[in-house]
């Protein structure tokens, strides 16, 4: 029998014995969130705590969470059991329906279901996609590396200017030789439509991966099985405020949302590029910062106490945002020139090894 | 140069008054004032006569009112009981004479404090129709007595002025008044018949009073008790609360040879020590003939009463309806899901005149009027008119309904009950319609309204406690089909089998009691 199959039974099983017994059903899982979630100083990850809580089928704040987590995973039992697969939308709407008198339903919005997956994915330690469950594809990538996908074989130069994007689950995807240094990971897709027009990756020898705003698993995956497996170092390029610092170590760290999955998702040797605080004064760019709002403000003073943002030249590109009260677009650099960026910023700094850690 | 007019121009014009001269300036004391309460007050007179006749004869009273419109603003009062009936030498006293009856002179608490008697009531239909009272009575002998009785003033005695005898074939005791009235109107508000009669029956529940309204309507308000209330027994007055003129009245009608022997016979808590007081602080001879009492002493003594500590007067005099009498005419009556009444211990107010508050709190069913209704006694007979300046009302506003889990005054189905029972209840004018503000009593129906207000509040987060747990356990078995298919699915099991051990496991931890909790 399949492994999920059996992890599903057993939690299962567990609960109707409960209920046999006559005893108020409940089943354990794992916090989510801030509090039960650590800094492993050694492996350079975030990882998650050992504090569990219990929901009960009794408590009337849990009856319906409970219900969702028995639904969803009776939904995945079924997908690992015909051996299909179901985006996580896909199963919000299969799913959804009605409750009791009629005017209400088991879920009201996907974020209930998206949140018991993750539920189920800590509470038996599996996958998402173990439990044949995908997201939405985001991210692509572009350079010189063969790729052998569902039996196609392609190489990620040669699929004109977009690339290729990069689905949700990519463990059956085998990386066959590729030509590169190292590994540029940008933020926005703009950016990355301007690199490769501009050539970037060809001229340096690195593969472009786009991300598209927080790193999806996807992309997380596919960057630290590269790093491992073809042994390539990951650069990163992002924004230069709290959010896309916050990509940055998602992508080296792992994020506290997925703190289970940050050995298989996180890439601890990242180094990160730009944009920073002193790109402003280096390149002179203070006339096209943009003002910070006080929800930014806000995410700064979150982020100085994380502590992998701990390292005192994290904390000095904090405080200086936090003092100067800007924030810098990658996409800014395109008021020196549209090349600068692929000519100049990212060359010079690269080749000066001019890193954040 | 202004023209001096003599007496003989002067009083060239002054005439006797009229009946209805008479009648016209004392309105407002006789309780005939506006077209509704004027009807109101004909009921009143009619039911406190008829009530009073049959607690004196022992006998449960089965009362009958029906009111007729006859034409605009003319109306039909008629209202039997089944008391013991009027002899017939008493008839013209007891319907013709203002002041009649037998408890006038009498310290004894009643209900008929109010008014003027029934006779106000013949009078106020000569005065209006020019018509006389139709009576019908019986003392249960071989004849019933069928006649027209009216007052003449000048000598203040009853006419009779038609009778015959019928045979009295059906053993019948009791007495039948009918009596039409112009300027009056009917309607069913607060202030109307209707309203008093069910005030009425709350406040006694021993008796039973059928309506017929004039649009045929037929309301019964029914007995709740078979028990009679005691009678209130007369007592000696007690000096505080009397006045010169009582004073005066008392001597006349003595039978002491001095003022030593009236003082310490006729009042109660007077030793002859507190007649030695009396005499030293009003300066008069207590060896004075009883017979020969001036005005000018009657105030020295009186002056005296009030300066001089006296024992509070013995409390046999009062006769409230009681806790038990009260529920049951609330229970009657308006059919609450909640009732609590309370008669306090007797207690005192001016130092010395006795009373005890009545409470009756009744929540659900038909109690409330679009919020609080406020339904207000003195010694049973109900107080319908001048509801914002009473005493009694003043007090049941101060209490902060909102801590006994009264959220909504305007839609709270609440009725309060107060009956303020003494010997001297401190009306605020003749009306008799309000009770003064005294601390005294403010606090005693504070006090109850209070301990009543914490065993509503109790009541109520009860029923919310109940409501709540239901609801919860609805709101959890709703998600019992659906996680039991989930978890049937999971390990492939019985779906009916886990769905309805799942459900017991709800069941039986929200346990509804089948009986709702007890009032207190």
């Amino acid at each position: 029998m399949n492994k999920t199959d059996k992890k599903l039974q057993n939690m299962a099983k567990k609960v109707v014995k409960q209920i046999e017994n006559k005893n108020a059903p409940s089943i354990d899982i794992p916090q989510r969130g801030l509090s039960n979630v650590f800094f492993d100083e050694n492996e350079r990850i975030l990882k998650i705590g050992d504090k569990t809580s219990k929901r009960t089928f009794i408590n009337i704040a849990h009856t319906k969470k409970f219900m969702q987590t028995m639904l969803v995973s009776s939904y995945a039992q079924r997908l690992v059991r015909d051996e299909k697969h179901a985006g996580i939308r896909e199963l919000y709407y299969a799913l959804k329906h009605s409750v009791g008198t009629g005017k209400e339903n088991t879920f009201e919005d996907q974020s209930e279901s998206n949140m018991v997956i993750e539920d189920l994915e800590r509470m038996l330690d599996v996958l998402r996609e173990q439990l044949n469950l995908t997201a939405d594809r985001r991210g692509f990538i572009y350079g010189d590396i063969v790729i052998v996908d569902n039996g196609d074989r392609f190489n990620a130069s040669k699929l004109g200017r977009g690339g290729w994007s990069v689905p949700g689950n990519i463990e059956d995807i085998k990386f066959k030789k590729s030509n590169v240094d190292y590994i540029l990971c940008v933020e926005t897709a703009a950016m990355s439509d301007r690199l490769i027009e501009e050539k970037f990756p060809t001229k340096n020898n690195c593969l472009l991966i786009a991300c598209q705003g927080q790193a999806p698993r996807g992309i997380r995956r596919l960057l630290s099985r590269l790093h491992t497996e073809n042994d390539l170092p990951v650069v990163v390029f992002t924004d230069g405020d709290p959010y896309g610092w916050y990509i940055y170590s998602t992508i080296k760290q792992g994020s506290i949302n997925l703190a289970y999955l940050s050995n298989t998702l996180s890439v601890p040797k990242a180094k990160f590029v730009g944009m920073t605080m002193d790109d402003i004064e280096t390149y002179d760019l203070r006339g096209v910062t943009e003002k910070l709002k006080d929800l930014d403000k806000k995410r700064i003073e979150e982020e100085l106490k994380y502590p992998w943002f701990k390292h005192k030249k994290w904390q000095k590109q904090l405080n200086k945002c936090k003092k100067m009260g800007v924030r810098i677009e990658q996409q800014a650099l395109a008021n020196k020139s549209l090349d600068f960026v692929a000519r100049e910023y990212l060359p010079e700094k690269i080749e000066a090894k001019d890193f954040l850690p | 140069m202004p023209e001096v007019k003599n007496a003989d121009e002067l009083f060239k014009d002054f005439k006797a008054q009229s009946v209805s001269e008479f009648f016209k300036k004392n309105a407002a004391m006789l309780g005939y004032t506006g077209k509704i309460r004027s009807l109101t007050t004909i009921v009143h007179e009619g039911i406190t006569n008829a009530l009073d006749a049959c607690e004196e004869a022992g006998i449960l009273p089965d009362l009958y009112v029906k009111i007729d419109e006859l034409g605009q603003e003319h109306y039909k009062v008629t209202i039997e009981d089944n008391a013991s009936g009027i002899p017939l030498v008493y008839i013209p006293q007891v319907f013709g004479r203002m002041l009649a009856g037998s408890k006038a002179h009498r310290n004894v608490q009643s209900r008929g404090q109010q008014g003027i008697g029934v006779s106000g009531a013949v009078m106020f239909s000569q005065v209006t129709t020019g018509k006389s009272t139709k009576v019908l009575t019986s003392t249960g002998n071989k004849y019933i007595f069928k006649g027209r009785v009216q007052l003449n003033v000048k000598q203040n005695v009853g006419e009779i002025v038609e009778k015959e005898k019928i045979q009295n074939k059906w053993k019948w005791t009791g007495t039948i008044i009918s009596l039409e009235a112009k300027r009056v109107l009917y309607n069913k508000s607060r202030y109307s018949p209707f309203n008093y009669l069910r005030m009425t029956s709350i406040a006694n529940p021993h008796a039973r009073i059928t309506f017929i309204e004039p649009d045929g309507t037929r309301i019964v308000f029914d007995r709740g008790t078979d028990i009679m209330p005691k009678p209130p027994q007369p007592i000696k007055p007690h000096p505080y609360g009397i006045t010169p003129d009582d004073l005066i009245t008392m001597s006349e009608n003595s039978s002491k040879a001095n003022l030593s022997q009236f003082l310490e016979k006729d009042f109660v808590r007077i030793s002859s020590g507190k007649v030695a007081e009396i005499g030293r602080q009003s300066g008069i001879s207590m060896k004075t003939s009883t017979k020969r009492l001036s005005w000018g002493d009657a105030e020295k003594i009186v002056n005296a009463f009030n300066n001089i500590k006296f024992f509070a007067p013995p409390t046999g005099g009062l006769c409230p309806i009681g806790g038990d009498e009260i529920r049951k005419g609330l229970e009657t009556t308006l059919v609450p899901e909640f009732c609590y009444t309370i008669t306090r211990p007797p207690q005192t107010y001016h130092g010395g005149i006795l009373f005890i508050a009545e409470v009756g709190i009744a929540y659900g069913g038909n109690a409330g009027r679009q919020g609080i209704e406020i339904i207000r006694y003195a010694n049973r007979a109900p107080l319908i008119f001048d509801q914002g300046g009473c005493g009694i009302t003043e007090a049941i506003k101060s209490i902060d309904w909102k801590r006994y889990g009264i959220r909504d005054l305007e839609k709270v189905p609440l009725t309060i009950f107060i009956n303020i029972v003494s010997t001297h209840v401190p009306y605020t004018s003749a009306g008799k319609q309000a009770i003064a503000y005294k601390e005294e009593i403010y606090n005693e129906i504070r006090n109850a309204l209070m301990d009543g207000g914490r065993a509503l509040s109790r009541h109520l987060a009860g029923k919310r406690r109940l409501y709540e747990k239901k609801s919860k356990m609805n709101t959890l078995l709703k998600y019992v089909p659906e996680t039991a298919a989930a978890l049937a699915h999971l390990t492939t099991g019985d779906k009916a089998r886990i769905e309805e051990k799942l459900a017991s496991i709800i069941t039986e931890k929200y346990v509804v009691p089948e009986v709702e909790e007890e009032d207190e």
